[in-house]
């Protein structure tokens, strides 16, 4: 494997990165309102967010982004390869971000809530103020694993045209026909760039724990 | 935006098939690939170097890499060092290779949320390490890991979907076939994911109400 | 209290295992034999910079009742999981029966298996298995470590249970049971490998003081059956009327050794003196 064909597939990290950060941020922002809405105290907002959530997650990713380039592309309107699939990606990691949030609120001790109201916050303050920095740390860990996964996900963007890592690897195999070397060396790329992140997260982590008392 | 009751009614067997062989491949997968993330998971706290070694690069790279590349490494890169395979057997390799990765860190926490007091008392009454885990770790420990088991077979199912890109002719394939044929890529597409859905969001529910049985177990 | 137990000996007519056991603890009863049980020399145990135990020396007879109470963190449930090594002590002997071993030179599996057939251990937490009938606990390691056949075993782990008094509760999980009945079902589970010696790591802390009645009333039984047992633990009473010797334990050494009378009503250490007020204050 020549440092040519590395390059190559190398060309492809840009886009799998802006893809990865980009429907993350999406999703962790996109996810608040959706978990507000998933724990509203108004039945129809609570099931019309539940069924939202479930219906995103229970159509692969892949078909979303097919659903999305060819189904609305083709008929509705024209988009590109790499804005279908940032909406199709930000839109999956929307619903799990609203689920991990749920995850990290419910794990708050009930006593919280109950101190808070005994202290008169309102219920907008209490989640502001009290519970949403804890559940924030809470809910670190199964972030930065789900980033990892969505970064693993983003490969499914090489099927719709995108030119990631996976696309560039594709290419190469196809050019070169040493199909081994080739995505033995994309795997590698896309473990490698996990590390940091899980570094980072348990980086991250440690220094939240120590700033709780316990 | 929706297929008519003529257009479902025509595309209908074509998707049916292809979500039959999506469930075959699931099940394979899923019957190779939970046996295996056993063998890793004790591979993984065995003794001897050679075996944690292989164990950990076994699931390392089965975890690290995206589901896609297994795939393609698989059925596109094989045939270069000689050996080829059809792509519903490459189909069932990358993903039962997957599938033992993931599982395995899944058992491993299983067996580690054991409460320590239960392998003292094997080892207080003599039990060996082999019988201390079949008798009495591992029964607890995949009462434990089930839950997560079950979410990990969700997602298998979901990831069949990525076999469109080694030609399996699973569901995906079967409505971008029918839409790029009649131009009606959205109908089509609907339908595949209607179709997931109808299978998926039942597991899922599945799997909470037996998270929440499995917690009432772990209180004692 | 739910039938437990009173009764001595098993009342069968034949020789059984049991019989003969019971028969070779009988004679050599409380204090009056040659040879120590078990022996301990120098044990000693760090955690890291921590010394928990300092170089403990005891001796324990055939058929003695030793009951080991102090402070917290003073070493004493250490002291028991070394003597079946679910802990290896870092420095010392230990000795129990025919077999010793070394911390310095490491214990092979086979030897450790020998120890521990011969020590039954009874722990705070109780640790029975959930998923599987109590029957089935106590059943479990005759079969496997012993190589009783099931039928054998289970008519074994019924007599134990009957002992306890739990005979009826054989076929429940003991997770219906309540801590009281799952502590003595543990008993009897220690019992079934026909142990040497019978080691308590606070068997009763974790229970209510009604429920903890039940199973110092089993406790009391099999000292009285001439059982060598060796029991960490709060319950003065029990240190003073069951057992035969206490030692006290402070900072990993031993602060006093005696007969229970003594050391509970005369003790001749400020440590102890200073411990019992404390206890007696409560």
């Amino acid at each position: 494997m020549s440092t040519a064909d590395v390059f190559a597939i190398l060309r492809g990290l840009p886009w799998t990165v802006a893809l990865t950060l980009g429907a993350f941020l999406a999703g962790a922002v996109l996810g608040m309102p959706l978990v507000a809405a998933r724990q509203s105290r108004i039945l129809p907002l609570r099931i019309v967010a539940m069924v939202l959530i479930q219906i995103v997650r229970g159509i692969p990713p892949i078909l979303w982004l097919f659903i999305i380039f060819f189904g609305l592309g083709m008929s509705v309107f024209p988009i590109s390869p790499f804005n279908a699939a940032l909406a199709g990606l930000g839109l999956i990691a929307a619903a799990n971000m609203a689920e991990i949030y749920r995850g990290a609120l419910a794990s708050i001790h009930f006593g919280q809530w109950e101190a808070s109201s005994a202290l008169n916050l309102g219920r907008w303050s209490t989640l502001t103020d009290v519970v949403a920095p804890q559940a924030f740390r809470v809910a670190l860990p199964s972030a930065a694993s789900y980033l990892i996964g969505l970064m693993k996900e983003t490969a499914v963007a090489s099927t719709i045209g995108v030119s990631e890592l996976a696309f560039q690897g594709n290419q190469l195999s196809q050019l070169t026909f040493r199909g081994l070397e080739v995505f033995a060396l994309v795997g590698m790329f896309y473990i490698l760039l996990s590390l940091p992140v899980a570094w980072l997260s348990r980086v991250a982590d440690s220094y939240l724990q120590a700033k709780v008392a316990r | 935006m929706l297929p008519s009751y003529e257009e479902l009614s025509a595309w209908l067997p074509d998707l049916l098939s292809g979500l039959s062989i999506s469930l075959q491949v699931t099940v394979l997968s899923l019957l190779i690939g939970i046996p295996f993330g056993l063998l890793l998971a004790l591979g993984v706290l065995a003794k001897s170097r050679l075996t944690k070694i292989l164990a950990l690069f076994l699931v390392e790279v089965g975890r690290g890499a995206p589901a896609l590349v297994l795939l393609q490494f698989i059925y596109f890169g094989l045939p270069t060092s000689g050996l080829t395979l059809g792509s519903f057997t490459a189909a069932v390799i990358a993903l039962a290779w997957n599938t033992g990765a993931y599982t395995s860190e899944i058992i491993r926490a299983s067996l580690q949320s054991i409460p320590h007091g239960q392998r003292e008392a094997a080892v207080a009454i003599g039990l060996n390490r082999l019988d201390a885990l079949r008798y009495v770790l591992l029964p607890q420990g995949l009462r434990v890991a089930l839950p997560a088991l079950l979410a990990f077979s969700i997602l298998i199912f979901q990831g069949t979907s990525l076999c469109f890109t080694i030609a399996l002719p699973e569901l995906v394939s079967r409505a971008y076939e029918i839409g790029s044929n009649t131009f009606r890529y959205f109908p089509a597409l609907l339908a595949a994911g209607v179709l997931y859905a109808s299978i998926s969001i039942p597991a899922a529910l599945l799997v909470s109400h037996v998270e929440k049985r499995a917690g009432s177990y772990a209180q004692r | 209290m739910d039938g437990a137990v009173l009764h001595l000996g098993s009342g069968k007519p034949t020789m059984t295992e049991d019989d003969a056991l019971a028969a070779k603890r009988m004679p050599s009863a409380k204090g009056r034999a040659r040879k120590p049980l078990i022996k301990l020399d120098k044990l000693s145990k760090h955690y890291g910079n921590h010394t928990v135990l300092d170089g403990i020396d005891l001796e324990v007879m055939p058929g003695e009742v030793l009951a080991i109470i102090g402070p917290s963190g003073s070493g004493k449930s250490t002291l028991l999981r070394c003597i079946n090594y679910l802990e290896p002590p870092d420095g010392g002997h230990v000795t129990i029966g025919d077999i010793s071993l070394n911390a310095a030179a490491p214990a092979g599996r086979s030897e450790l298996s020998t120890l521990r057939r011969s020590v039954g251990m009874v722990f705070q937490s109780f640790n029975l298995f959930p998923h599987m009938t109590v029957l089935r606990n106590v059943s479990l390691a005759q079969e496997r470590v012993l190589g009783r056949s099931r039928r054998n075993a289970d008519d074994r782990s019924m007599q134990l249970l009957k002992r306890v008094g739990l005979a009826d509760k054989a076929q429940q999980y003991p997770g219906r049971c309540s801590g009281g009945q799952q502590q003595r079902i543990a008993i009897a589970r220690a019992l079934a490998l026909d142990p040497e010696v019978m080691l308590f790591d606070e068997p009763t802390s974790a229970l209510d003081p009604e429920l903890g009645l039940e199973v110092l009333a089993v406790m009391r039984e099999l000292a009285e059956t001439g059982m060598t047992m060796i029991v960490v633990t709060h319950e003065m009473s029990f240190a003073e009327n069951v057992s035969d010797t206490v030692m006290i334990m402070a900072d990993g050494k031993i602060i006093e050794k005696g007969p229970s009378a003594d050391v509970m009503r005369n003790p001749q250490q400020e440590r102890t003196k200073r411990f019992l007020r404390a206890v007696h204050d409560r």
